[in-house]
Order: C-alpha cells, then structure tokens, then sequence
C-alpha cells in the first residue's frame, strides 16, 4: 500500500548539525501518524521538509507519489497545513480569512453560506466568524486554521504541534475534528508534545530523537503507560 | 444571504484557475487588507496632496509666465500699429519726426522702435515639470544690436528658488513619489513572514514569486491611478494635451515599476522589515540624490561651464574697439536733434544718422568677432547636455526628469533649439534692416507688414516620442534586470 505521505531516509543537515538523519515513514489514508520528541529533535524540520521550505540533503519525501521538491505546487495541493499557531490577518474577519485561503487552495471561490458552514463545524458562530481576527483567541485562530484545511479537500494534513498552548477543552474539541478527517480518508502527520494527544488520536505513533526516527509504533499496540515510559527512556538517552 | 460587496463581484468576475487566478486572489486580497489597515488611504492621500499642491504651483507659476508672453506679445502689435499711425502722420505733415524714435528711420525701428519679442511658448504640460523655465527665458527682444547682449545676458529666478527648485510636480514625482513607494513596498513579504502569515499562504500551491508580484501590482496600481487621476482631473481641463499625458503617465509608470523593482528585489533578500527599510533609503539617497550630485560634479570637470563673465568682458572690448574705430561717425550726429526735417523720407529715402550706422557697423563686427567664442560656448552646452543624456542612466532620477521636461517642453534640449532659432531670427532682422540704414531707404507701411516675424518651430513629434522612448527604456531595462534577479534570489528565500 502506496502511504499518502512518505519520507525516505530523508537527511537534512543545518551545517555541522544534522538535524535529520535518515527519517523514514509512512502515513497512509484513514490514518493519523502523531510525532513525538523533544524540542530539536527534527519534527518541523520534516514537515518544513514535507512544505518544501527547505530541501533535504539527502532522501526524498512524498506526498501522494509526487517528490515534494520537484512537485513542490502540485504537492502542495494534496496538502493541508496547521502550524503551532495559525497566523491570519488581523484586519480582515474569520469568515474573511478563511475565503481567502480557501481560494488559494481550491483554486475557487468559496460561497459565503459554506464557509460560514465550515466554521460552524468547527465551532465558530456566524458571529464570530465576521468579527476581526485581531479580536480572536488562539483557540480561535486555530478553528479558522482547521476550516481552511477542512475547505481544501486535501488527501493529507500536516500539522505542527497544534495544540501547543491550547486549554484541554480547545485541544479536545481539535482532538475530534482530527478523527473526523481521518474517518473521511485523510492521511494526518502531527507533531506533538502530548503522549495524551497522540495515545488519544494516533493510529501510530513515532518517536523521534536527535533527528532519528527511534519508534515506530502502532498506537493500538501500546497502553498510555508504556508509551509514557517508552518515551521517558527515550528523552533520558537524549543527551547520551 | 447579504449583497455581494464590488470586490466580491470583481473577485469573482476575475476568477479562473492556475497562476493567473492565484495571482488575482492574492491582489484583490491584499487590496482589501492594506484598504482595511489605512495603509493605502495614507500612501494614497499623501501623494494626492502632494500632487494636488504642486498643480497648483505649476499652474500658477505657467499662468503667470503665460500672462507675461502674451503681454509682451500684445505690446508688440500695439507698439506696430502705433509705429505706423505715426508713420503715417509724418508723413502727411501733422507730426515731427522724433530723431530717436523715427519710424521712417529703419535704424530707430531696427533698434528698439520696431523691436519684436522671440516667444516659446509654454506646452500643455509645462505646469508638471517648470525645469529650465526658471533659468532660461521664453522670451527675448531681438534688434540689430549684437546676440551677446540679449541671447547670453540670462535671466535668474528667485536664488532660493533656484537651490531647492519649485514645488512641482517634477519634484513630488522625482523625490517623493520613490519614498511612498518603498514606504508601502518595503516589507511586502517580510511582514508576512513576521506576522507568520507567509507559512500558511506558502503551504498552498501558491508561488512566492506570484505572491510578490501580486503584492507589488496592487500598490502599483492604487499609487499610479492617484498620480494618473488627480494629474488628469486638474490639469487636463484647463491645458488639454490628452496624449501628452498619456506619454506622461507611461515615463511615470516606468518610474515607478522601477522603485518597485528595487523594493521587490530587496524584499527578495529576505531579511527583516527594519533592514529591508533601511537598505531602500539607502538605495533612494543614492540614485536621487548622490547619483545626480555626481553626474554633476562629472559633467562640470569633464565640460566646465563656459564663462558668462569672460564672454561680456570680451564683448565689451570688442564694442570698445568699435566705438573708437567708429568715432568719427559717432561724432556727427546731434544735428538731427535740432534739424528734424532732415529726418523726413524725400523720394523713399533718409538721412540715416551716422552714429546709428556706427552702431550697426559696431555690433556686426562684434557678432563677427564674438562668433567663434559664441559657438564654443554653444558646443560647451551642447556637450554638457549629450554628457548628462548618455550618463543619466546612472540615477532612474536624472532619466525621469529628463523625460519629464522634455515632454512639459522646459527641457534644455527645447531651450537649446529656441536659442538657436532666435539666432538665426536675429540674423534674418538684421539682414532686414543693414540694406537699409546702410543705402539710407526710408520705411514704409508695407515694410512693417514684411518685417521678419519670428515663429517657433517645435521638434517633430516623432523626435521627441524617440528621445522618451529612450528614457523609457533606461527604466525598464534596470527594472527588468532587478525583477529577474529577485526572482532567481526568492528561490532561496528563507522560509525557516
């Protein structure tokens, strides 16, 4: 089975530092793939890879069969991206925002009645959804940062740590959007710091330690306890 | 479901898919955010005061000098006509001919009496660029006297004036019209990348090169369609020129696709706001102000100014000499003072005074003598101007004022061509009145009507469309250059 997103002993090297060392993984439709690991340990440096931000030195990531570096428009289509913190303009409304982008990846003007649907959906009122960004929460930012992956159709979400700063109720709340993609077939790639998060909403789990992918593991195999100590023993070899 | 907004519809009008469709999202997007955030109410206003006060300076300063042409025109019908009315009354008796202002004389009408004014005429566009028309006069008073002492005597502005130039519009779109440009332009992707925007419009399959110029087409519009608008609605009701403005609007839209060059080149680098902010000021003191000041200093060692002072020293010698060589007719003269009847035409003939066939012999042998110096000093100018139209290149600033006033026709190239055909206007009255105050031929009524009439030839068309073609293209080809290379640098853009 061809993974909707792959990464092929992909190496990148920051000079002396290689910040990933032969990172190999595949996400496949209807799953969600939860990165785990440390600050520094190459997370965003994959999926800036997988952004086509930067260029592996070695290796080749994909998403859906097509090299990210020399498909890097085409790629781009397939996927959606959520980082830490949605960034969006401040002077222009939620509703706004999201047609904006919404347009820039479908290549079509989004209708007003469906955008304001989309950002029910993820639990932003009519309301809310004219008022200005600048008067938006994190919370808030990040629900507008789901509709517009929501109004791609992507076949993969990438996203980085986005439930960094997030209250357990907000996090919750993205936890559920996230299972809901994955049941409509998205392949999901997330960073994260929340064994809770990934144990809750992973189909699999990776560990990642000084820019190796050290477990790959499925999420179902492994109790929230193992994986807890797992990843302790892990974090305590860090600096070894 | 509310009504669509004009950008809405315009949006959707616009819509299709690929480059062309991102890049319009993206435009009409960016208009809604810098309308949102004032930026471009500011840019926008700013600029319309700027031009809406320096219109009013140019108009007021050409309708002013338009005032004076046509005075001066006036007043030279009105002293013809009055020449004649007195001619005629000498002639049937009921006037004495006054020995100084005799218009049977051909030397009193040579010399002042019938003196006419050289006009240029100010073009419709002279109120955007005033140029030369500080320094150089649209107008000179040609006699039989020698060119020297009207054709190089010049006429100086206000000094202050001078130093700092008026407040034009020449002025607001060389210094100013830059500064608001890179004042919305500066940060284009650098404020993206700071309010971390840049990562999520980059995550789509949008190009950074399209998102760019995307940025840059929208500001260039609001700024060119305030320049274009408000120089339209104010100037072109009252001078016309409708072409001439066309041609005006192009220089400035290739002036200004060459600031956002420079900006999009310098948002290519990928650096921080402040830095983008202070490597474009640098760029603008550089090219509109050090760069001229150096094409300056150039022109000046290369092609020092030709003296005004050694050229009157040595006319005043030369008079000189003539004023002794002549002394004798120079002498014989006051008779006519106390004999006016000898003043009156016998048979188509008169008693040309001496001491004016002296003076016309004087200043014949000056325009000789002075002739080699005259034209070393014209091939000076000359020189200096071809030096500062091959070196502009060096300053977008130089170009775009050179192109400005040739086309407000205050250009020095225009000046130098007035001058020229004065000259030869002066040589045309000259030749008028020598057969005449030398054979003693009275003048009749006919000969004011066949007087020489001096009637400016403007450049062809095609000549002037050539010369701004080329300052057109000094614009572009930079700009094209700049453009190119900033979206070879964006490929490494540094996105983390």
């Amino acid at each position: 089975m061809n993974g909707i997103l792959e990464a092929l002993a992909v190496s990148k090297r920051f000079g002396e530092t290689l910040a990933l060392d032969g990172v190999s993984l595949q996400v496949n439709a209807g799953e969600v793939f939860c990165l785990l690991g440390a600050n520094g340990a190459g997370k965003t440096t994959l999926v800036n890879i997988f952004l086509n931000f930067i260029a592996p030195t070695s290796g080749e990531a994909r998403v859906d069969g097509r090299d990210v570096t020399r498909h890097a428009l085409a790629a781009k289509r397939d996927m959606a991206y959520i980082p830490e913190q949605v960034m969006l303009y401040g002077v222009l409304s939620g509703l706004e925002n999201l047609r904006y982008f919404a347009a820039l990846a479908t290549d079509e003007d989004l209708p007003e009645r469906r955008a304001l649907d989309l950002l029910r959906q993820v639990g932003l009122d009519e309301t809310a959804a004219r008022r200005r960004i600048s008067e938006y929460s994190k919370g808030m930012r990040q629900k507008v940062g789901i509709a517009i992956a929501s109004a791609k159709n992507a076949k993969a979400f990438l996203l980085d740590e986005p439930t960094s700063g997030l209250d357990p109720k907000a996090a919750n709340e993205f936890s559920q959007l996230l299972r809901t993609a994955r049941d409509k077939g998205v392949a999901v790639l997330t960073t994260t710091h929340d064994l809770f998060h990934a144990k809750q909403t992973g189909s699999r789990i990776g560990i990642m330690r000084r820019g190796r992918l050290v477990e790959n593991l499925l999420a179902a195999d492994i109790s929230h306890l193992d994986l807890e100590s797992l990843y302790l023993k892990h974090m305590s070899n860090q600096d070894e | 479901m509310p009504p669509l907004s004009t950008l809405d519809k315009l949006q959707r009008t616009l819509q299709g898919p690929g480059t062309g469709y991102l890049f319009t999202r993206v435009f009409l997007n960016e208009g809604r955010i810098l309308l949102a955030d004032r930026t471009l109410w500011l840019a926008c206003g700013l600029l319309f005061l700027f031009l809406g006060y320096s219109l009013y300076v140019g108009l007021s300063q050409v309708r002013a000098r338009e005032a004076v042409l046509q005075g001066i025109t006036l007043r030279d019908a009105e002293k013809a006509d009055k020449s004649i009315t007195q001619l005629r009354r000498i002639l049937a008796g009921h006037e004495t001919p006054d020995p100084f202002s005799n218009p049977a004389d051909p030397a009193s009408v040579a010399s002042g009496l019938g003196a006419r004014h050289a006009v240029l005429p100010y073009l419709a566009l002279a109120p955007l660029a005033l140029g030369q028309s500080d320094m150089a006069p649209n107008y000179y008073r040609v006699t039989n006297r020698n060119k020297s002492t009207f054709l190089y005597d010049g006429e100086m502005d206000n000094p202050w004036n001078l130093m700092t130039g008026h407040f034009d519009t020449a002025f607001v779109v060389i210094y100013l019209l830059p500064l608001l440009i890179l004042g919305v332009s500066y940060n284009m992707l650098s404020a993206e990348r700071e309010r971390g925007t840049l990562r999520l419009l980059l995550s789509h399959s949008l190009g950074i090169g399209t998102l760019l110029l995307a940025k840059t087409a929208v500001r260039a519009l609001a700024v060119l369609t305030t320049t274009g608008a408000t120089v339209a609605a104010v100037l072109l009701p009252e001078r016309g020129g409708s072409l001439e403005y066309l041609f005006w609007l192009g220089m400035i839209a290739a002036y200004a696709v060459f600031w956002f060059a420079v900006a999009a080149a310098v948002n290519a680098l990928g650096k921080a706001s402040a830095t983008n902010a202070f490597a474009l000021i640098v760029v603008w003191v550089t090219l509109v102000i050090l760069a001229p000041v150096l094409l300056n200093l150039a022109v000046s060692q290369a092609y020092p100014a030709p003296s005004r002072t050694e050229l009157a020293t040595r006319s005043r010698l030369i008079t000189i000499g003539g004023l002794n060589r002549f002394a004798d007719l120079l002498a014989t003269d006051y008779r006519h003072v106390g004999k006016p009847q000898v003043l009156l035409p016998k048979d188509g003939k008169i008693e040309v005074a001496e001491r004016r066939k002296a003076h016309l012999l004087i200043a014949r042998q000056v325009d000789a003598e002075l002739d080699t110096l005259l034209a070393a000093f014209e091939k000076q100018l000359l020189a200096q101007q071809q030096f500062i139209e091959r070196f502009s290149l060096i300053s977008p600033a130089a170009v775009i004022h050179e192109g400005m006033s040739a086309l407000a026709g205050t250009g020095s190239r225009r000046y130098t061509q007035f001058t020229q055909q004065v000259s030869t206007y002066h040589m045309d009255w000259k030749a008028f009145f020598e057969v005449r105050i030398l054979n003693g031929i009275a003048m009749t009524e006919p000969d004011f009507a066949r007087l020489p009439k001096f009637s400016w030839l403007e450049q062809p068309a095609t000549a002037l469309r050539g010369q701004l073609a080329g300052y057109a293209l000094q614009l572009l080809v930079p700009s094209l250059l700049l453009g190119l290379w900033a979206r070879r640098r964006l490929r490494r853009y540094p996105m983390v």
